[in-house]
């Protein structure tokens, strides 16, 4: 099967230095491993930060997930590099 | 900037803008609230006001939750982080925010021990290294980030961790927009809803704006081009005479929500029977506190806070521009005694504060930069 350019569809990372409880500051990250209730996520700029995934269990390496403040609220889909 | 590039496509920026132009009735003037403050940063940020025709009016909402936190909540804060027994923690933005006698900052300057964290969890963390020492975590924000206090009060719970508590602040989206729909200063002709809260509420509690207000409403992402869609999906619900919920943002927003969320929500908090919003005043079941089953962990429960209430300084017009009344250069002191320097308001402190971003973003007088083009 023909492997789809993916892209992580949002800019926000997880150094973002603006206000964190502001909506936007929701940063798509993908899971690099699962331990527990905890998974090592990374954004698009290749930051990494130990995410909680209680509220969108469970999750496989390799998805991408919306972090918040730390933890996971939702999951997000990737979109195609035009 | 490899990843944004998708969605800050000039051309397509450009076409989209044509296509918004091209169905704006020039007879009409048409007023579109962005709800959440994300927006009303990225709007600026990005110049989207400049792309759109003169016809559009984009009326800044009260999705901010530092910018409606009256000054009274933030004196009880500051009365809990006094405390000598308190490591006070709290979202970076907060501590700038005044209170009527200073804010966190100048509490800390003074020598109580608050902590900027990133994430309710590092304040539990810091619970647990610090087993002597009570912490007191600040809560505030909307529906994005009250799933992350539930969360980590289960784990504070689950760990028997007892030197940990909530100052619980946190509110909900629909309630002040439902009383801005009722008041009668404002007429809006739509919303574009708010994108990351609706990750976890969904779309389904808009509805109501539509079938009960006929106000249609696009819940948007955060990008540029997320922005320029979700005007011009308004924009044509409003041509064709349609009025409805859309969901712009189906990336990441799932129509019904985050049902783990809602119910780890619906674990540990409940409803208040009122709360007061800076500028809309006290707004019915608008807010949460901590539910009877986690009531220990109740920081206003464990330690007395005053609870008065405490009015804005005169001068001070934050109240007029979270309703929209007001466009932020329009408020009497902004740019001269209020300054994100030196802020009066709530509105300058937060970096997606209305006028904040009027401030850092060149709007001093609220001109068009090269209308159309």
């Amino acid at each position: 099967m023909e492997e789809k350019n993916l892209t992580l569809p949002g800019s926000c990372t997880l150094d973002h230095d603006g206000c964190v409880v502001c909506s936007d500051a929701g940063v798509p990250v993908r899971v690099i491993s699962v331990e527990g209730d905890d998974a090592l996520c990374e954004d698009w700029a290749g930051n990494r930060a130990e995410i909680a995934v209680d509220l969108v269990a469970p999750v496989r390496v390799g998805e991408v997930l919306l972090a918040h403040g730390g933890v996971a609220i939702g999951r997000v889909e990737e979109v195609e590099k035009k | 900037m490899k990843y944004s590039r998708e969605f800050r496509n000039a051309d397509l920026a450009r076409a989209v803008a044509a296509e918004i132009a091209a169905i704006t009735d020039p007879k009409r003037h048409y007023k579109i609230m962005e709800v959440c403050g994300g927006h009303t940063h990225t709007i600026y940020r990005h110049g989207i006001k400049d792309l759109l025709p003169e016809q559009i009016e984009l009326v800044h909402g009260p999705g901010c939750p530092v910018c409606v936190l009256p000054m009274g909540r933030v004196d009880d804060g500051i009365r809990i982080a006094e405390r000598p027994e308190v490591i006070f923690t709290c979202f970076g933005d907060m501590m700038r925010v005044p209170g009527s006698k200073g804010n966190l900052i100048e509490m800390k300057a003074e020598g109580a021990d608050i902590r900027m964290v990133y994430s309710p969890l590092d304040a539990l963390r810091l619970a647990r290294e610090n087993p002597e020492r009570e912490v007191v975590f600040f809560a505030i924000g909307f529906e994005t980030t009250a799933p992350s206090t539930a969360l980590t009060l289960k784990r504070a719970k689950k760990e028997g961790i007892e030197n940990f508590s909530v100052f619980c602040n946190h509110v909900n989206i629909i309630p002040p927009v439902r009383a801005l729909l009722e008041s009668p200063d404002l007429r809006l002709d739509a919303f574009i809803g708010p994108g990351h809260v609706s990750t976890v509420i969904g779309c389904r509690p808009y509805e109501f704006m539509a079938a009960d207000y006929g106000t249609p409403c696009v819940v948007a992402g955060f990008e540029p081009l997320d922005i320029l869609q979700s005007i011009l999906m308004i924009m044509r619900q409003l041509a064709e005479g349609r009025c409805e919920v859309e969901n712009q943002y189906s990336r990441v927003v799932p129509w019904e929500g985050n049902l783990q969320a809602l119910e780890a929500m619906a674990e540990v908090f409940e409803l208040r029977p009122y709360f007061e919003w800076r500028g809309l005043g006290f707004i019915a079941q608008s807010a949460l506190k901590i539910s009877e089953a986690y009531s220990h962990f109740d920081a206003e429960i464990r330690y007395e806070t005053p609870g008065v209430r405490v009015a804005d300084p005169k001068a001070c017009q934050c109240g007029e521009v979270l309703k929209g009344v007001l466009k932020p250069h329009q408020c009497r002191v902004f740019g001269t005694a209020c300054t994100p320097e030196h802020p009066l308001g709530a509105l300058m402190v937060s970096s997606e504060g209305a006028c904040a971003a009027y401030y850092n973003f060149g709007r001093k007088t609220g001109e068009r930069v090269g209308a159309g083009r």
